[in-house]
């Protein structure tokens, strides 16, 4: 994996219409690590994952999801957004030891 | 005594192909002959999951209905599972899905995630990748502004352990 933990990319559909429900993906690098692994020699592997997502829409917080350590390395997740206003969609990632990560995309109208 | 027995098996197997070719509409042809979904919703698996169901439902029934849970029937590789939940309940201020459960028998962590949702979404669609110990049922349970409980619930047969 080339990125660096943190590393966070969202992507919007490109022409998107006021009022639209439209679909948004999102990704960010991370081991994801179980606590149940080992490395070659045998030492324990600590859990480290992300544990908590926070998805802004301008001022108003729209989605929050908590994860285990059960969702898979460089987690994806994607869901759905009424587009009924131009915002910046903000995304923070929390990890169980504190690490921070935010990434923003924002919603503007193709123009006619 | 052995016929009866012998057709006893007969009915309850022909009742439980028949249900589950009537609940694979949605599958892929190659998927459905694989898939193993009865008539009946599934037992919990073990007694940590019996008593996540326990603390979601507080009471409730928890009926099947209004939710999609989309996996592969098979999944190779455990450590990357694709899973996508989506539900045909509304999505207004008067009436919306506020929780998203994703619950897999028999992993270490069995309440996987939880997605909390707000009118604001516009529709309740979530894909994401999970990882899978082993074969087991899996869960997504849906519940409701106005605490009405949801689910659907799929076997996946997990060849490559995922989780260690």
């Amino acid at each position: 994996m080339a990125n660096e933990i943190g590393d966070a990319r969202i992507r919007l559909p490109e022409q998107i219409r006021k009022g639209e429900v439209i679909t948004v993906h999102a990704i960010v690098s991370h081991p994801m690590d179980t606590g149940f692994f080992r490395t070659r020699e045998g030492d324990a592997i600590p859990a480290y994952f992300i544990k908590d997502v926070v998805i802004t829409y301008g001022d108003a917080e729209v989605a929050r999801f908590e994860w285990t350590s059960g969702v898979s390395r460089d987690p994806m997740v994607t869901f759905s957004l009424r587009a009924d206003r131009e915002a910046p969609l903000t995304i923070v990632w929390t990890d169980n030891k504190g690490g921070v990560y935010r990434q923003s995309a924002n919603v503007a109208f193709a123009t006619a | 005594m052995h016929s009866l027995l012998s057709r006893r098996l007969f009915l309850r197997s022909a009742a439980l192909t028949a249900g589950a070719l009537l609940g694979a509409g949605s599958l892929r042809p190659a998927d459905a002959l694989l898939r193993i979904s009865g008539p009946e919703d599934p037992e919990p698996s073990n007694e940590e999951v019996a008593r996540i169901l326990r603390e979601l439902a507080a009471g409730r029934p928890i009926r099947r209905g209004h939710v999609s849970l989309d996996m592969p029937a098979v999944a190779e590789d455990g450590r990357v599972v694709p899973v996508m939940i989506e539900s045909d309940l509304p999505m207004t201020s008067e009436s919306y899905v506020k929780d998203v459960h994703l619950i897999v028998d028999h992993n270490p962590d069995a309440h996987l995630a939880a997605f909390h949702l707000t009118p604001a979404i516009g529709s309740c669609a979530i894909t994401t990748r999970i990882k899978m110990k082993r074969t087991t049922w899996v869960r997504a349970i849906v519940e409701t502004s106005g605490g009405e409980l949801w689910a659907d619930y799929t076997k996946v047969l997990v060849t490559l352990n995922g989780c260690g």
